[in-house]
């Protein structure tokens, strides 16, 4: 199926315009038959390939028990493992910036780009700068200095080619099928490519290596920040990273601030969890430890090497009861077990972070009423708790956001008036009794083949989405009283 | 923004946050069968094993000379014009850059470069050691520092690292640990686990996307 040009700006005017309207795009998601199928493709493989990596480590149980306990601490002493992490890229050299806000961090770069005369920035994937739309801004907010930033993670550049946003946090184009991807980079190579995966990948690589050689400066992200050492841990498949962060001549990394781990022997957990969780493999292609600018007597490697510690709304879910939601390390597991995101795919969030993870933390980033939508985007079943490699109680935390939206007014008056009758009707038997008659009545003419497809409003919200099972003919309590055979 | 102020609003979070997390992961909830650690028989020919199942190519040689000879004729079949090696002790007792040069291919030895991109990005292959091999995932630990340039093992389409058989350790915890509670780290650590790789078109495997699309282990003893 050929998604027209009308509907693919609409998808891109979902993501750049706030994230209302989940349901809308999740309707449009589950009308897309080749959607569903790379998602089923992507996450079935993944899943298994992780369950298998998982059985050869004897220790995998104790293994995430340590990692929410180390997340746990960092985040009770995040000013002083930032502090000391800080103190350690100084000591070697490095420079270390404190950015409270997305805004902060574009200036910080753009004033680099400025004094360094750069013209062209490579960057491996980073889901901190796609969350400040770091290019984008960039190119906007920096415009005289014309810089060229390009995207050298495969799927991360197709993306940025294409003008789409990624849809996965570890499978960014996941969306996109061989054939649609051989359109937008026959347009950049000016003559047609044939839609196979050799002949494809062999154009990325050849017009990427120009530019990682070419480059003035890289941009990466961390996996991992360890206060201890002051180093950067960053994984990639496909050697980008590695590119990004040896060839030019300076790196500048975006970490945000819950991407700390105290000690370095720590990454023992995370570097074997994160590979095994989040692809299914025993450990990524290129696992880099970074500490500092290079050394004496190198010959590559950066001259320059500077951190920027991002804020940008963390600090405030420290010490609430969302601190848990900071323990993420991004590996992607929570989105593929997840019903609904197996469904909708992650376009249908309108946020950089989708699925389970990405319905928590976006309220808690973005503000409740930027996106109302998002807790209400899962059925609660818990698979998120259950497969997190470091044990967030996504769905506990799920629950807490809808409650909050409640508090704050956001929930809407029907379900107001729902709740309030409900609480009234528990108290009083008599009335619950009648109550339970009167739907009992009234939901005869409603019911298709055993349950409730289609309720009148206000009442039409449930049933839009989902199907209710009919009040039982005859209650528990009337059993009971008669007597169960 | 200053330090001092970020960091005091984050102390300040930290300090007068009162929620306590309950739900903490509890290994003990998983049955206890057949747990413990990583056992790992002979690491080399783990190595070997796990190399070669990520698409890797894995040799065993008995001394330096059948080494030289597997790297002399990897070139050869190449069809190589420039080999980059680094300029460290092992692969001067390796001895390769004469029978390399007799066999028409130019050596750049990582010293005295003018420009290592002009260098490295030419190169048809990449040569190097490493300071620890991983048997239970087939990966080498790579350490940059003078004469071990990073982009030997990223840039050239073909690598190739000749690493004495008694360095393969055992697990990745093993390897991490050996540079925990060291006083200073390289500046770039990698642990590097077989052919680059991508899966990002339709989950289909596209090797040498970026790094080297071949990368051979020769384990010397």
């Amino acid at each position: 199926m050929e998604r027209t040009g009308t509907e693919e700006r609409a998808r891109r005017e979902g993501l750049a315009g706030g994230v209302e309207g989940f349901n809308e795009r999740a309707r449009r998601a589950l009308a897309d038959p080749e959607l569903h199928d790379s998602i089923a493709l992507f996450t079935r493989k993944t899943l298994k390939g992780r369950a298998a990596r998982l059985a050869e480590l004897p220790d995998a149980p104790e293994l995430r028990e340590r990692a929410y306990h180390i997340k746990q601490e960092t985040m009770a002493n995040l000013d002083r493992y930032l502090g000391q992490m800080a103190d350690a890229v100084e000591a070697r050299g490095g420079r270390v910036f404190f950015a409270r806000t997305g805004e902060d961090v574009v200036r910080y770069v753009g004033e680099l780009a400025r004094e360094k005369g750069a013209k062209v920035i490579t960057k491996s994937k980073s889901m901190a700068t796609e969350e400040i739309e770091l290019n984008r801004r960039l190119e906007e907010e920096y415009g005289e200095l014309g810089l060229e930033v390009v995207e050298t993670d495969l799927g991360e550049w197709i993306a940025q080619l294409a003008g789409d946003a990624p849809s996965h946090i570890v499978a960014p184009i996941m969306h996109m099928n061989r054939h649609q991807i051989a359109r937008v980079l026959s347009r950049v190579a000016g003559e047609p490519l044939p839609p196979d995966v050799r002949a494809l990948a062999g154009f990325a690589r050849r017009r990427l290596r120009e530019k990682f050689l070419a480059a003035d400066i890289g941009i990466s992200g961390a996996n991992f920040g360890v206060a201890e050492t002051g180093t950067v841990c960053l994984v990639t498949n496909e050697g980008n990273g590695r590119l990004v962060t040896s060839v030019p001549p300076v790196h500048v990394v975006v970490m945000g601030i819950e991407k700390l781990v105290p000690r370095f022997e720590d990454l023992e957990v995370f570097v074997q969890l994160l590979a095994r969780n989040g692809t299914g493999q025993k450990l990524t292609v290129y696992t880099s430890f970074i500490t500092g600018p290079r050394q004496e007597g190198e010959l590559d490697g950066p001259e320059e090497f500077h951190l920027i510690l991002m804020d940008n709304g963390r600090s405030k879910l420290l010490g609430t009861e969302f601190e848990e939601a900071l323990y993420c390390i991004r590996c992607g597991s929570c989105l593929n077990v997840c019903p609904v995101y197996r469904q909708t795919g992650g376009h249908a969030y309108g946020s950089t972070y989708s699925g389970p993870i990405g319905a928590v933390i976006t309220p808690l980033l973005k503000g409740d009423r930027e996106a109302k939508d998002l807790p209400h985007a899962s059925s609660l079943c818990g698979a998120c708790w259950e497969t997190c490699p470091v044990g967030i109680p996504l769905h506990d935390l799920l629950l807490k956001l809808r409650n909050r939206q409640v508090e704050e007014g956001l929930a809407g008056k029907a379900q107001e008036i729902a709740f309030k009758g409900f609480e009234e009707a528990v108290e009083r038997p008599a009335l619950y009794r009648a109550g339970a008659r009167l739907g009992r009545a009234a939901q005869r003419p409603l019911v298709r083949d055993g349950s409730l497809r289609r309720l009148p409003p206000p009442l039409s919200g449930w049933t839009d989405f989902r199907d209710l099972p009919p009040l039982a003919e005859r209650s528990f309590r009337e059993l009971w009283r008669e007597g169960i055979d | 923004m200053r330090r001092e102020e970020f960091l005091e609003s984050i102390r300040h979070r930290t300090r007068y946050g009162r929620y306590q997390p309950t739900k903490a992961p509890d290994a003990s909830w998983t049955p206890r069968e057949g747990r413990g650690r990583v056992e790992i028989g002979d690491p080399p020919s783990r190595f070997l094993e796990e190399l070669e199942a990520l698409g890797g190519h894995g040799r065993r040689a008995e001394g330096w000379e059948e080494a030289r000879d597997y790297v002399v004729e990897l070139a050869r079949e190449a069809g190589a014009r420039l080999l980059v090696r680094w300029d460290v002790e092992e692969l001067e007792r390796l001895g390769a850059d004469g029978p390399l040069r007799k066999a028409g291919v130019e050596v750049a030895v990582w010293r005295d470069l003018g420009d290592f991109r002009e260098v490295a990005g030419r190169a048809d292959i990449g040569l190097s050691t490493a300071e620890w091999a991983i048997a239970e995932t087939g990966s080498l630990v790579l350490e940059s520092g003078p004469g071990k340039g990073r982009t030997v093992a990223i840039l050239p389409p073909v690598y190739v690292a000749v690493v004495p058989a008694e360095r393969v350790v055992g697990t990745v915890s093993e390897a991490i640990r050996m540079y925990a509670g060291r006083g200073s780290l390289p500046q770039n650590l990698c642990f590097h686990t077989g052919p680059s790789r991508s899966g990002d078109i339709e989950q289909s495997l596209a090797t040498g996307v970026h790094g080297p699309g071949e990368v051979h282990v020769v384990l010397v003893g």
